[in-house]
C-alpha cells in the first residue's frame, strides 16, 4: 500500500493512503516495521477510510517495536471509522493519539 | 531466432554435448540443481573459462546474478539496458564482444572485485517457451587465445533456448506446488476451526443457537457454550486477521475459555486469565476480541465481560431493541496487565440477546458497499417472534442475500439465546 513520507524537524511523518484490511495489512507492516527504529514516529490515518482488526494488529506491533528500541510513538488523523475501530477493541488507550500532524509534532518535540 | 548450427570441426561432439545437457535439463525441477547444471554445461559446450548467469525479476525488473564457483558470494544487480548483460535482457539479441575492455558498456567492478580478468564476452538472453525472458547467460573468455567465433554464437542460441524452457518450468512447478501447500495449509486450518465448534444448543426455557459462516480464506471467528447445572456459559470472539495462523489461535482462545470458564465464578476472571495466558510471547501481536458471559438458569441474570469485542444486542419482549453498554476493556492477547470488569443485565421472559462478529456489519457486496449497522439493527428488530434458531438463520441469509456474489471475505458468526415466554 502507498505510505507518504515526510520529515518535520526530528519527527518522521508516515501517512498510509486507501484501505487497511488483510490484504494490505502484510504491506503496511513490512513499511511500518521498517521504521520502527525512528526515536520519534508519527503515523497520520488521515487518508485511511478503513481500517480492519489485521490493520490494527499492525498498529500494535509497531508500538511494541518501538517502544522496544526505546522511540516514541503518537497517531494522529482518525477519522470517525477508524477511530471507532480502535476505541470498540479498547485499544484507544494503549496509544498516544493526537487529532492533526501539527499537535503529534508538538507532542513528540515536547 | 534463426540460424543453423555449426557444420565445422568438432561440431557433432558439440551437438552430442547440447543433446545431453538437453536431457539433463528436462529431468531437473528444482530451481538451484538445474543452473549448477546449466552453468556447468554452458562453460563445457561453448569452452569458456567461466559461465555466469543473471535471473530476470520481473517485479524489479531487473537481473540478479547466479555465478558459478568460488564468486558466487557477489549478489550482483543490473537493471535493463546497464552493462552487456543488462544489453542483452533489453534487446534480446546475443552479444558477442571481442574485447570486453574495449567495450563501453563492459562493467570492470566485477574483475577489480575477484580478480578474474575478462577477455572476451558472450551473452545471451534465456527465453520462456512464449518468448518471455526467463535470464541472461554469459560465457567469459573463450579457451585458447580466441574469442568467440558466429558458429559459437549459433550454438549458444540453441543452448539458451533449451536452458530458457527448463528454468521456466522450475518456477511453474515450484509456484504449483507452493499453491498446493497453502490451500492445504488452509483446508487444515478450516477443519480445525470448524471441529472444535459445539453443535449442541440449550433447549427449553433457555434457547440457544449459533452459526459459524467461514470465510473463503480462513478467519478465526469463534463462539462456545458451556453448561453447569446453575449457569450457561456462552461466548462469541473474533481474532485479527487470516489464515492458519488465526485459526490456531482462535483454536487456543477456544480451549483456554473451556479450561477458564470451568473453573473460576465470573466472566472477568476468565478473561483476565485468558488474556494473560494469550499474551505471553505473543510477538506476532495477534489479538481477539472475545465477549464472554454467564447466565444464572434461576433468577435469568447475566453476568458479562467484555475484551474489546463488538456490544451484542438485547431484543426485549415489547420489541425494543438495545445495544448493550460495555466497557472499553481491550482485546485479549495484546497487553498483559489488562483489567477486565464485569456488568450485568436481566433477561426476561420473551427476550433475546444477539451476539455477533463483524463479518455481519462489515459484510461486503459486491459494489463493495457495507452490509452496517442499519441494515442489521433493522432486521434484529423483526425476529420478536423467532426462536434462537430461525432468528440466527435469518441474520445470516439476510447478510447472505446481500452480499450474493462476493466471496465472503471475513468470518461471520452470530449467537441468539432466547428465553421462552411464561
Amino acid at each position: 500500500m502507498e505510505i507518504r513520507e515526510e520529515r518535520r524537524d526530528t519527527v518522521l511523518v508516515l501517512a498510509p493512503l486507501g484501505r487497511v484490511d488483510s490484504n494490505s495489512a502484510g504491506g503496511l507492516e513490512t513499511a511500518l516495521l521498517g521504521r520502527a527504529k525512528e526515536p520519534r514516529l508519527l503515523v497520520d490515518l488521515s487518508s485511511v477510510e478503513y481500517i480492519s482488526s489485521a490493520g490494527l494488529r499492525v498498529f500494535l506491533m509497531l508500538a511494541r517495536k518501538v517502544k522496544e528500541s526505546g522511540g516514541r510513538l503518537v497517531l494522529c488523523g482518525l477519522g470517525a471509522s477508524v477511530r471507532q475501530v480502535f476505541d470498540l477493541a479498547g485499544f484507544s488507550a494503549l496509544f498516544a493519539i493526537e487529532p492533526g500532524v501539527d499537535q503529534g509534532v508538538t507532542r513528540l518535540s515536547s | 531466432m534463426s540460424g543453423t548450427l555449426p557444420r565445422d570441426g568438432g561440431t557433432s561432439r558439440r551437438l552430442n554435448s547440447l543433446l545431453e545437457v538437453s536431457k539433463a535439463l528436462a529431468v531437473q525441477v528444482d530451481l538451484d540443481p538445474l543452473l549448477a547444471v546449466i552453468l556447468d554445461k554452458a562453460a563445457e559446450v561453448m569452452e569458456a573459462e567461466r559461465s555466469t548467469l543473471f535471473l530476470y525479476d520481473p517485479k524489479e525488473n531487473v537481473l540478479r546474478n547466479h555465478v558459478s564457483g568460488e564468486l558466487a558470494r557477489h549478489a550482483v544487480v543490473v537493471p535493463l539496458g546497464v552493462g552487456i548483460s543488462g544489453h542483452v535482457a533489453k534487446t534480446l539479441e546475443p552479444l558477442n564482444v571481442h574485447d570486453a575492455y574495449a567495450d563501453p558498456r563492459f562493467n570492470p567492478s566485477f574483475d577489480r572485485d575477484t580478480g578474474f580478468r575478462t577477455r572476451n564476452i558472450l551473452c545471451a538472453a534465456l527465453l520462456s517457451h512464449d518468448g518471455r525472458l526467463v535470464g541472461v547467460i554469459q560465457l567469459l573468455n573463450k579457451r585458447g587465445n580466441a574469442a568467440f567465433s558466429e558458429d559459437d554464437e549459433t550454438l549458444l542460441r540453441a543452448f539458451a533456448s533449451i536452458a530458457g524452457v527448463a528454468i521456466d518450468r522450475t518456477r511453474l512447478v515450484a509456484a504449483a506446488l507452493e499453491s498446493k501447500a497453502i490451500e492445504e495449509g488452509l483446508r487444515l486450518a478450516h477443519d480445525i476451526q470448524m471441529g472444535m465448534l459445539t453443535r449442541r444448543f440449550p433447549k427449553g426455557k433457555f434457547d440457544m443457537h449459533a452459526a459459524l459462516e467461514p470465510a473463503k480464506d480462513v478467519g478465526g471467528d469463534f463462539y462456545d457454550v458451556l453448561e453447569t447445572d446453575r449457569y450457561i456459559w456462552f461466548t462469541v470472539g473474533d481474532v485479527s486477521g487470516k489464515g492458519p495462523g488465526a485459526a490456531l489461535f482462535m483454536a487456543i482462545t477456544l480451549t483456554l475459555f473451556r479450561a477458564s470458564a470451568a473453573g473460576l465464578e465470573d466472566p472477568s476472571e476468565v478473561l483476565g486469565r485468558m488474556n494473560r495466558a494469550l499474551s505471553r510471547d505473543n510477538d506476532r501481536m495477534m489479538f481477539v476480541t472475545v465477549f464472554v458471559a454467564r447466565l444464572d438458569r434461576e433468577t435469568g441474570q447475566v453476568l458479562y465481560s467484555n475484551g474489546g469485542h463488538n456490544p451484542p444486542y438485547i431484543l426485549r419482549a415489547d420489541g425494543a431493541l438495545e445495544n448493550l453498554e460495555t466497557s472499553l476493556s481491550p482485546a485479549l492477547g495484546a497487553f498483559e496487565e489488562a483489567v477486565y470488569t464485569n456488568a450485568e443485565f436481566a433477561l426476561r421472559p420473551g427476550d433475546m440477546a444477539i451476539l455477533y462478529t463483524d463479518g455481519v456489519n462489515e459484510a461486503q457486496a459486491k459494489d463493495a458497499s457495507f452490509y452496517g449497522i442499519e441494515r442489521f439493527e433493522a432486521v434484529l428488530r423483526q425476529l420478536g417472534k423467532n426462536d434462537a434458531e430461525s432468528a440466527v438463520t435469518r441474520v445470516v441469509s439476510s447478510v447472505g442475500v446481500f452480499a450474493v456474489g462476493a466471496p465472503p471475505a471475513d468470518d461471520l458468526t452470530v449467537l441468539a439465546l432466547r428465553v421462552a415466554k411464561d
